[in-house]
C-alpha cells in the first residue's frame, strides 16, 4: 500500500512536470501571448482583456488534463478516496505551476527577446497577472494546482454527469470564441437584447455563461439520463414518428444552411466558402486515402491543375503571348470549362496514377509529394510563363455567372456555389462508399494480395481512386480560380496537401460526416479566430501525431475502420505492456495458466 | 521450362514510354547544349563544385534517413527540422561568439567548434524527444501511421520554431576565413565550400567508425536485422534506436551549421527541401546502405546544380537555374518508380 502510494505520487509529479513544460512551451512559442487579448468571460467591470481570455485557458489546459488524467488513474488503482484524488491532482497542478513560475521569474530576470522573440516584458506581466514576478510565479502555482483539483473532481463524477460538465465547459468556450460570428448574427436577426445580454465588451458575460452552461447541463442530463421525464418521453416515440422527426431536423439543417448569407456578415459566407473549398478537397483525398488506402502527399496538383485550366481557359487577359495563348486564350465561359478541367484533372490523375501502381505505402507517399512538389515549382517558373503567367500567375479570370441568376460579383456570393458542389461531392463519395466499387477500394486498403486473389482488378481500381479524386481536386482549384479571379502560384504549396490530410485524419479516414467535421474544426475554426494566423498549422501539426498516436481511427470513425484498427493495435498494445509493466501483465499470466 | 510470354499492358506502354522520353530528352538536351558551346567551362567547374559541397551537406542529412529507416523502417520525415533547429541553435551561438567585436573573433576556429557542438546538441536532444514522443508508441502500427505522425511533427516542429524565432529570416555572421578562396586540384573552391566537403567527409569516417567497429554500431547493425532476435541477444532494443537518433541528429546539426555558412540565411522553413532532396539521396544510394546515401548526396547535389544547365538550357528553358528543385524530384520520382532498391540498395529492403 505504501509502496503503491508512493508511485502515485511519483506519476503525480512527473505528470506534473510534463504539463510545466507543456505551459513553458505555449508561452513560449507565442501562443498565450497572441490569445491574450481574447476573451472568453467578459471581466465584470468591462475593463482590460477579460475576465478569462483564451490565452489563459490555454494556458490552463495541460492543468486540466493533468488533473483528469491523474484522478483517473487514482479511480482506476481503486485506492484513495475523492478527496485523496483531489489533493493529488492539486499536487501535479502545482508541480506543473511551480515548473511554470520558476519560468516566468527566469524570463523575468534575464532578457531572452534576441532568441526566443515572443518572451517580452509585455508577456511576463500579462502571466504574472500585472503583479511582481514572485507574487505572479505565486498565483501561478495556487491557480495551476486549483485548475487540476477541479479537473480532478470532475473526473471523479458519474460517468453521465462528467459527460455533462465537460459538454458545458466546451460549448462555453466554443460560443466564446464564436463571438465574431454570432454576434453579428443576433444583431441582423434582431435579437439585440440577447445579443447585449450575451456579449458585452468582448466574450461572453459571466451570467451568460453561467446560463448557458446550465442549460447545456440540463439539456445532456434531460436527454442522457434514464430516469428523466424527457428521456422516457423520448424512448416512447414511435419508430415511424422518429423517423419523420429526423427528416425534419434534416431539412431544418438544410435551411438553415442556406441562410447563412442572410443572417451573417459577409465574413462568415468567406469563411465558408474557404471551408467549402478545403471540404471537396478533403472529400477527394478521402476516396484516395481513406477509401482506397493509397497516401497521397502531391494532392495540391490536382487543385493546381483544376486552378491553372480554369482560369487559362477563361481568363481575359491579354497578359499572355506566347505559342500557348493561341491554344488557350479561348475566354470560355466557366460551364463550358468546367467539364473540361474535371477531364484534365482526371486525366492527370491517372497520369501519376499510373507509374505508381506498384509502389508500396510509404514510396508512394513519397513519390506523389515529388510530383505536387514538381507541379509547385513548373506553375510559378519562367520557363512555363507564356501558358501560366510564372510568378505573376493568371489574371483577369472572369466572375462566374449563374444561368437565371446573373453574375456573382462580391467574393462572399460564391458560398452558394461551393455548398452546392460539395453537397454533390458528398453525395458522390456517399453513393461509392456504400457501392461495389467502394467495397473493392476497402478491401484493396486492407489487404492488396487477398483483394486481388478474390477478383479485384487492383489497378483499374486504383487508377478509379486516383482518376476520381483528382476530378474531385480539379473541381475545388476551379472555383477556387473563379472566386478569387486570379490564379497565383503562391497558393499551391505543399502546406495545402497536408492541410486537407489532416482534414481527414482528424475527422477519420474514409467517413463523410468526419470529413465535414474535420473541415469545420480545422479551416472554419482558425478562419474565425483570426489571432491563429500561421499558429493554425503548429495546430495541424500536432493534431496530426495526436490523433495517430492516440486516436488513429479518427473523431468520427466509421465503423469498420475502428474495428480494423483496433483488431490489429489491440493485440500489440497488450503485448508490448506485457513487456514493458510486469505488475500489469501479472494478472493475464496467472488467468492463461490457470 | 518456358519462359511466360511478357504481357503488354497499357500501364506497361506508359512506363517504357516515360522512360524513353526521359533519356532522349536528357541525351538531346545535353548534345544541344554542349554543341551550342553557350556555357564555359570555368562556370562549369563553378557547377560542380558548388553541387559538390552542397551535395556534402545532403549526405549528412540523407545518412541520418537512412540509420532510421534502417533500424526502423520508416521514413522519419521530420529529419529536415531537426536539421533547421541546428542551424539555429547554431545561428544564435554564431551571434555571440563570432560576430562583431564578440569574444572569438580572434580565434575563429575554436569559435566554430563551439557553434557546431552548440547545433549537433540541438539537433541530437530535438531528435531523440521526437523519437520518444511521437515514434515509440507507435512501433508496431501499421506503416503508414508513422509516416503521417512524421508529416505532423515536421509541421509541428516548423511552426514551433516560428513561434519562437518568428517568421523572419536570419543571417548567420560572416566568418572572415570562410570569406577566402582556394585553388586546390585545379579547381577553384570557396573556403566555406571546402570546410563543408571536408567536414563532411570527417564526420562520415567517425560514422563508419561508430557503426562497422564499436559495441554501438554493432548493436545498432542487429536491429536492423531483426529486432525481436536483437533483443533476444541481449541488446536493448529501446535505446538503440533512441541512438540512431541521436547520431542521426548530431550529423543533421552539423549539415545546419555547414548549410547556414553556405548560404547564411536561416528561416523556420529551411528544412523541408534539403530534407526532402536527402531522402532523395538516401533512396537513391538504396535506403539503409550508409555508403549509399553518402554517394547519393553527392550524386543529387552535381545534378541539381548542373542538369539544368546541361539538359534545359539546350532546350532554350528561359532561366534553367529556377527549375533545379524540378531536377532533384524529378529524380526522386524516376528512381522510386525505376528502381526503388536504389542505385546500391539490397532487393530484401524493398
Amino acid at each position: 500500500m505504501d509502496a503503491t502510494m508512493q508511485s502515485t505520487y511519483r506519476r503525480a509529479i512527473n505528470a506534473g512536470l510534463i504539463a510545466g513544460v507543456a505551459m513553458i512551451y505555449l508561452a513560449s512559442v507565442g501562443l498565450v501571448g497572441a490569445f491574450a487579448e481574447r476573451p472568453i468571460i467578459a471581466s465584470i467591470g468591462g475593463e482590460g482583456p477579460g475576465l478569462i481570455t483564451l490565452g489563459r485557458v490555454m494556458l490552463a489546459t495541460p492543468a486540466f488534463l493533468i488533473g483528469l488524467i491523474v484522478a483517473g488513474r487514482i479511480r482506476g488503482t481503486g485506492t484513495g478516496t475523492g478527496a485523496s484524488a483531489a489533493a493529488v491532482a492539486a499536487l501535479s497542478g502545482a508541480v506543473a505551476g511551480l515548473l511554470f513560475g520558476v519560468f516566468l521569474l527566469l524570463i523575468a530576470a534575464v532578457d531572452v527577446r534576441g532568441v526566443f522573440l515572443p518572451l517580452t516584458p509585455a508577456l511576463v506581466e500579462t502571466l504574472a497577472f500585472g503583479q511582481e514576478p514572485i507574487v505572479g510565479a505565486i498565483i501561478n502555482v495556487l491557480l495551476a494546482g486549483a485548475v487540476a483539483a477541479l479537473a480532478a473532481l470532475i473526473r471523479l463524477l458519474d460517468g453521465r454527469d462528467r459527460a455533462a460538465v465537460l459538454a458545458a465547459i466546451g460549448i462555453v468556450l466554443l460560443v466564446a470564441m464564436l463571438e465574431p460570428i454570432i454576434r453579428p448574427i443576433l444583431g441582423r436577426v434582431e435579437l439585440d437584447a440577447v445579443r447585449d445580454f450575451m456579449f458585452t465588451g468582448g466574450g461572453l458575460t459571466l451570467p451568460a455563461a453561467a446560463l448557458l452552461a446550465g442549460l447545456v447541463i440540463a439539456y445532456t442530463w434531460s436527454t442522457r439520463h434514464p430516469s428523466s421525464p424527457v428521456r422516457r418521453q423520448l424512448d416512447a416515440v414511435s419508430d415511424e414518428r422518429r423517423r419523420q422527426l429526423q427528416i425534419g431536423a434534416a431539412i431544418i439543417g438544410v435551411l438553415i444552411v442556406l441562410a447563412v448569407p442572410f443572417v451573417a456578415t459577409g465574413f462568415v459566407s468567406l469563411v465558408l466558402f474557404n471551408v467549402g473549398l478545403y471540404l471537396m478537397l478533403a472529400l477527394g483525398l478521402n476516396i484516395v486515402v481513406g477509401y482506397a488506402g493509397l497516401l497521397d502527399l502531391g494532392y495540391v496538383a490536382f487543385f493546381a491543375v483544376g486552378a491553372y485550366a480554369m482560369g487559362v481557359l477563361t481568363s481575359s487577359a491579354s497578359s499572355m503571348g506566347g505559342p500557348m495563348s493561341a491554344l488557350f486564350g479561348a475566354e470560355w465561359g466557366f460551364w463550358l470549362a468546367l467539364p473540361v478541367v474535371l477531364i484534365i484533372a482526371a486525366i492527370v490523375g491517372l497520369l501519376i496514377g499510373a507509374p505508381v501502381l506498384r509502389l508500396r505505402g510509404d514510396y508512394l507517399a513519397i513519390v506523389t509529394l515529388g510530383f505536387g512538389e514538381i507541379a509547385r515549382v513548373l506553375v510559378g517558373s519562367e520557363a512555363l510563363r507564356p501558358a501560366l503567367g510564372g510568378p505573376n500567375g493568371v489574371v483577369g479570370v472572369p466572375n462566374l455567372t449563374i444561368p437565371g441568376f446573373g453574375e456573382l460579383t462580391s467574393p462572399g456570393e460564391y458560398y452558394y456555389p461551393v455548398v452546392a458542389f460539395a453537397a454533390f461531392a458528398a453525395y458522390m463519395a456517399w453513393r461509392l462508399s456504400n457501392s461495389r466499387t467502394g467495397r473493392a477500394w476497402m478491401a484493396m486498403r486492407e489487404d492488396e494480395t487477398v483483394a486481388q486473389a478474390t477478383g479485384v482488378n487492383t489497378t483499374n481500381y486504383k487508377l478509379l481512386a486516383f482518376a476520381l479524386g483528382g476530378t474531385l481536386g480539379g473541381l475545388a482549384g476551379a472555383l477556387f480560380a473563379v472566386q478569387l479571379r486570379t490564379v497565383f502560384p503562391g497558393s499551391f504549396l505543399l502546406i495545402v496537401s497536408i492541410t486537407v490530410l489532416a482534414i481527414i485524419i482528424l475527422g477519420g479516414m474514409g467517413t463523410i460526416r468526419g470529413v465535414i467535421a474535420g473541415a469545420l474544426i480545422l479551416v472554419g475554426l482558425p478562419e474565425a479566430l483570426r489571432e491563429f494566423g500561421e499558429y493554425r498549422f503548429l495546430v495541424y501539426g500536432a493534431a496530426l501525431v495526436a490523433m495517430m498516436v492516440l486516436r488513429p481511427e479518427g473523431l468520427f470513425p466509421s465503423k469498420t475502420r475502428r474495428a480494423e484498427l483496433h483488431e490489429e493495435s489491440d493485440e500489440d498494445k497488450q503485448l508490448g505492456e506485457s513487456f514493458q509493466d510486469p505488475d500489469r501483465a501479472a494478472p493475464t499470466a496467472t488467468g492463461a495458466n490457470a | 521450362m518456358l519462359r511466360r510470354p511478357v504481357r503488354i499492358t497499357l500501364v506497361g506502354v506508359l512506363m517504357w514510354g516515360l522512360a524513353i522520353a526521359v533519356i532522349v530528352g536528357v541525351v538531346a538536351g545535353s548534345i544541344a547544349t554542349l554543341s551550342s558551346g553557350g556555357i564555359s567551362g570555368t562556370t562549369w567547374t563553378r557547377l560542380i563544385v558548388a553541387g559538390l559541397s552542397q551535395g556534402a551537406i545532403y549526405a549528412l542529412i540523407a545518412l541520418g534517413y537512412t540509420l532510421v529507416y534502417g533500424v526502423l523502417l520508416m521514413i522519419n520525415f521530420a529529419h529536415g527540422e531537426v536539421f533547421m533547429f541546428g542551424a539555429f541553435a547554431g545561428l544564435f551561438v554564431a551571434q555571440a561568439l563570432l560576430g562583431v567585436d564578440a569574444p572569438f573573433m580572434e580565434q575563429p576556429l575554436i569559435g566554430l567548434l563551439i557553434v557546431f557542438a552548440a547545433a549537433m546538441l540541438t539537433s541530437m536532444t530535438v531528435a531523440i524527444v521526437l523519437e520518444r514522443v511521437a515514434y515509440r508508441p507507435l512501433r508496431r502500427a501499421p506503416r503508414l501511421v508513422p509516416l503521417i505522425t512524421a508529416i505532423g511533427a515536421s509541421l509541428f516542429l516548423q511552426y514551433t520554431a516560428f513561434g519562437l524565432f518568428g517568421p523572419r529570416t536570419r543571417r548567420y555572421p560572416s566568418v572572415e576565413f570562410l570569406e577566402g578562396r582556394t585553388t586546390l586540384f585545379g579547381l577553384e573552391f570557396a573556403n566555406v565550400q571546402l570546410v563543408t566537403i571536408g567536414a563532411a567527409v570527417v564526420l562520415m569516417t567517425l560514422l563508419y567508425y561508430v557503426v562497422e567497429h564499436t559495441r554501438t554500431g554493432r548493436s545498432m547493425r542487429a536491429v536492423s536485422e531483426d529486432k525481436d532476435v536483437a533483443a533476444l541477444m541481449g541488446i536493448n532494443v529501446d535505446r538503440t534506436i533512441v541512438t540512431t537518433f541521436a547520431i542521426g541528429g548530431l550529423l543533421a546539426g552539423a549539415a545546419g551549421v555547414l548549410y547556414a555558412f553556405l548560404f547564411l540565411n536561416v528561416d523556420f522553413g529551411m528544412g523541408i527541401l534539403p530534407g526532402i532532396k536527402a531522402f532523395t539521396a538516401a533512396v537513391l544510394g538504396g535506403i539503409g546502405n550508409l555508403a549509399g546515401a553518402a554517394i547519393g548526396g553527392v550524386v543529387i547535389g552535381v545534378m541539381e546544380r548542373v542538369t539544368p544547365s546541361l539538359v534545359l538550357y539546350g532546350f532554350g528553358v528561359p532561366s534553367p537555374g529556377q527549375l533545379s528543385d524540378v531536377v532533384a524530384f524529378s529524380v526522386l520520382v524516376l528512381v522510386l518508380i525505376f528502381r526503388p532498391t536504389g542505385l546500391f540498395g539490397r532487393k530484401e529492403n524493398v
